[in-house]
């Protein structure tokens, strides 16, 4: 967006800014280039008829406007997209892309994205404590007492065909968060307290 | 003019005890839910001279008709009285059942206790109930006095007039002319065309516009069926369906062609097209059909595929120096002291094909329009991206000459404004013309932006949304939000701000031309030339269609129709479509040879005139006029065929000498006093 204007008290400053976007030094041409190569759909192609959000289990109960995300990438606004924490409430139920009358793929625009805010080193703190616990055990939720009761009482074996059964396949788990940068990339965030 | 008949009240035979049958229609639940119809029955037959009083479900079903024709018979009646909607929807159907069951079709009365009666008292049963008692009562009243008419056949002339020679003057004069039709075309610019003819590419299949329309403006030329009278317009008119007199106004020309030529003695001579006369021509003006934008001689053409292909002279611009007489040679096609001529054509129908012109967007100042260089219209961006256009195409930015890198184009200029400047309907071919420039400024010049600035993209045709599908995958910016102001910079360029609805944030864009979408209204001379038809409007002034769904194409004057957008903003496709409609309803009375007039027309009873002759000013229709009678005396006398039986003059008449068919004096107190004495008559 454009410069905020400069006032002593910095919350009178944030709250007075200039929120009109001037394409010009706002937008990035590049962005809807580079999020339809990653996500693999038309994102130009949203006529925001809202259908996205009106099917999304995430809007009714957050923040989260999936068609305001695609409205950003058409018009280039890439560093508010990037820097929103609301790229990071969708579930990735897919509902928006099974119903979008486009046939575009939402869901994978805002993976694109999050793909590119990573990339940036900009992720929410939570989700770097997820990389953690899949480093640590190879499950993002890993197995717990209750749920290891409630297995056996269902007749199943305490622990699942994964690494909880087969702790010997974690170190190619890790091998693998390491090879793509995952982990250092969490450690480094992490460690910056961000 | 054929007059079959004799009058009732000539008749010799011995007056009849009138009896009367009413018939009550529930209308489905439109009347029975209402109102108590059996209450309204019974008290029908309480009413004097009344002997059958029936109730229906739908009278103007076939058993509902059968009831009329079957107790005219039975009950030997002498009136019918149906109590249901309004005649304009079912007089014909009752009139025939009537005529049916052996009665004068005219010895029919109806009640309209539905639109005037149950609608608007939906909600007061007794109240209602009451009404239509009423109702029925005074229809009894007027339906015992009825007296036979006998409709007035007039013969139709094989002739048809078209007035604006557009894309729907010529499709409708082309298909008259086919159905064997002499049809007259006035056009008043010196070339036939009209707008679709100043277009570049038309949506949704970029057919170029002149190519698809000159091959029709040729033929339409050339076809012996027309004749063709450009630069002319309508000066009066006269007379009614079947013989329309109509006078045209022929502007001086300047310029004869070749018929003409010969017909002064001049052999071989005649313009030719040749342009010999322009090149010497020393005068210069802007050439209005290209809005100012390349120079013309006042001596011109307006285009290269002008029909005729006959120079003009602006006589507001020659100074009559004579050099193109000279330059024409042999050819003497030259006339520099021409006048013009009126001449007064006979048809019988008429149809009006005026059509638009874009509103004046000056008026909106928050868009610049004239107060900036690089604010353009739609019709002006039409000229400039055209081949046949002052820059041959090449799309440039009116300040500098620059190629434009940004385009802005603003939707709704004035259209959907219930400001009192712009226009409060939808202009309808905005959308898809302004999606089809942004795909032209996308294709002809590389890596140029197009924003397109829209309320609404409204793009209902067939194929249109795959049009709008097709624009946006090409890489248009659509912002959804009206624009609100128009700022220059010093560049010249313009700051566009408008607010981004759906992002809910405002938004400044930077563009190097701005087009705005203006929207239309009708042109000047069809407001003339509605009132010399006697053509009625609607708010908008757009000419009003006879019935919105049911008849589109006629007006509320018989023998008059409409084609195009002079009848409401459309595009190329519906213009056509309501053109070929027009061509068929103008062409089924002069097939017809003769066409029926209700006999509603006014009668002078020459005892009781005085020969004042203040009625004649007074008729609105040029009806009446002064004659001797036989025993010497001066007294009016009514052209049936043009008097529209409006009762100006019965109203007026000091010594109560004319007698409205239909509506006489007599019949109209009983309706008086059957509604105030409450039947006690």
């Amino acid at each position: 967006m454009a410069s905020a204007k400069a006032y002593k008290d910095a919350a009178l400053s944030k709250r007075l800014a200039d929120r009109s976007y001037r394409p010009a030094l706002d937008s990035d041409p590049t962005f809807v280039g580079d999020v339809e190569r990653i996500s693999g759909t038309t994102a130009h192609l949203c006529y925001q008829c809202g259908t996205c959000t009106g099917s999304c289990p995430s809007a009714p109960r957050s923040s989260y406007r999936i068609r305001n995300f695609m409205r950003r990438t058409n018009l280039g606004l890439k560093e508010v997209s990037l820097n929103d924490p609301d790229l990071w409430l969708c579930t990735t139920c897919y509902t928006c892309s099974d119903r979008c009358p486009r046939d575009l793929i939402p869901t994978d625009v805002i993976m694109a994205m999050r793909n590119m805010a990573a990339a940036q080193g900009v992720l929410p703190k939570n989700m770097l404590g997820t990389v953690n616990f899949i480093y640590q055990t190879g499950h993002g939720v890993p197995n717990s007492d209750g749920n290891r009761a409630a297995r056996v009482k269902l007749g199943l074996e305490p622990e699942p065909e994964t690494t909880s059964k087969y702790p010997e396949y974690l170190p190619a788990i890790r091998k693998i968060l390491e090879a793509y940068g995952t982990k250092q990339l969490a450690d480094k965030v992490l460690a910056e307290g961000q | 003019m054929v007059y079959s008949g004799k009058k009732a009240s000539e008749s010799n035979e011995a007056p009849v005890e009138p009896r009367i049958g009413v018939f009550i229609c529930h209308c489905g639940t439109n009347i029975a839910g209402s109102l108590d119809v059996i209450a309204v029955k019974e008290y029908a037959l309480t009413l004097p001279h009344v002997v059958v009083s029936e109730n229906y479900a739908y009278m103007c079903s076939t058993p509902g008709q059968n009831m009329i024709h079957d107790a005219i018979e039975k009950d030997h009646l002498t009136g019918i009285v149906v109590a249901a909607c309004t005649p304009r929807l079912h007089e014909p159907t009752f009139r025939t059942a009537t005529a049916n069951g052996g009665l004068n079709p005219f010895r029919f009365e109806m009640a309209n206790i539905r639109d005037q009666g149950s609608w608007v008292h939906m909600h007061d049963w007794d109240g209602g109930t009451e009404k239509a008692k009423d109702a029925v009562r005074i229809a009894v009243a007027k339906a015992t006095m009825l007296e036979d008419l006998y409709p007035m056949a007039v013969p139709v002339e094989h002739r048809a007039m078209v007035i604006g020679a557009g894309v729907a003057g010529i499709q409708t004069s082309m298909d008259l002319a086919k159905a064997g039709i002499e049809t007259y075309l006035i056009e008043k610019e010196p070339t036939i065309g009209g707008r679709m003819s100043q277009l570049d590419k038309t949506f949704p299949t970029l057919d170029c516009s002149q190519c698809i329309l000159s091959p029709k403006m040729a033929e339409a030329g050339r076809m012996p069926g027309i004749k063709l009278y450009t630069l002319a317009e309508v000066e009066a008119v006269e007379g009614y369906i079947g013989a329309f007199d109509v006078t045209i106004r022929r502007h001086a020309r300047g310029v004869l062609t070749p018929d003409e030529a010969a017909a002064r003695g001049i052999v071989g001579g005649g313009c030719t097209g040749c342009g010999d006369c322009s090149q010497v021509c020393p005068v210069v003006r802007p050439n209005s059909w290209e809005f100012g934008m390349a120079p013309r001689k006042a001596i011109y053409i307006q285009h290269a595929q002008v029909v005729p292909l006959i120079y003009t002279i602006d006589f507001d611009a020659c100074v009559k120096c004579g050099l193109c007489e000279t330059a024409c040679g042999t050819k003497k096609a030259i006339d520099l002291n021409m006048e013009d001529e009126l001449f007064t054509i006979k048809v019988g129908t008429v149809i009006l094909a005026t059509g638009y012109e874009t509103f004046p967007i000056e008026e909106k100042s928050e868009w610049g329009y004239k107060l900036y260089d690089n604010v353009i219209s739609s019709l002006e961006f039409e000229r400039l991206i055209c081949a046949s256009g002052p820059t041959i195409g090449h799309l440039i930015r009116p300040s500098d000459g620059e190629t434009p890198k940004s385009v802005g184009f603003v939707l709704c200029a004035g259209s959907r404004d219930n400001t009192g400047i712009g226009k409060p309907y939808c202009s309808r071919f905005c959308c898809m013309y302004s999606l089809k420039h942004a795909h032209q400024v996308i294709e002809k010049i590389p890596g140029c932006r197009a924003y397109i600035f829209y309320m609404d993209i409204r793009s209902f045709g067939k194929a249109y949304e795959e049009f709008y599908y097709r624009i946006q995958e090409e890489g248009a910016k659509f912002i959804r939000g009206r624009v609100a102001q128009i700022q220059e910079l010093p560049n010249k360029n313009l700051l566009v701000v408008a607010e981004d609805t759906l992002l809910g944030m405002p938004v400044e864009i930077e563009v190097d031309l701005v087009v705005l979408a203006a929207a239309v209204q009708p042109t000047a001379e069809t407001e003339v030339v509605r009132r010399l038809f006697g053509v009625s409007c609607s708010a908008d002034k757009w000419l009003l269609e006879a019935h919105p769904k049911l008849d589109p194409c006629g007006t509320t004057t018989a023998g008059v129709y409409l084609a195009g957008v002079c009848q409401g903003p459309k595009d190329i496709p519906d213009t056509v479509a309501q053109a070929e409609g027009a061509a068929s309803a103008a062409s089924i009375p002069i097939h017809s040879g003769q066409v029926e007039l209700e006999p509603y027309y006014a009668q002078c009873v020459e005892k009781l005139c005085a020969g004042c002759g203040m009625c004649v000013g007074q008729c609105p229709y040029s009806a009446l006029s002064m004659i001797v009678a036989d025993d010497g005396r001066t007294v009016m006398t009514v052209t049936a065929a043009k008097c529209k039986g409006c009762g100006t003059c019965g109203g007026f008449c000091p010594g109560g000498a004319i007698r409205m068919q239909h509506f006489t004096s007599p019949q109209i107190l009983a309706q008086i006093d059957a509604f105030f004495l409450g039947g006690e008559q």
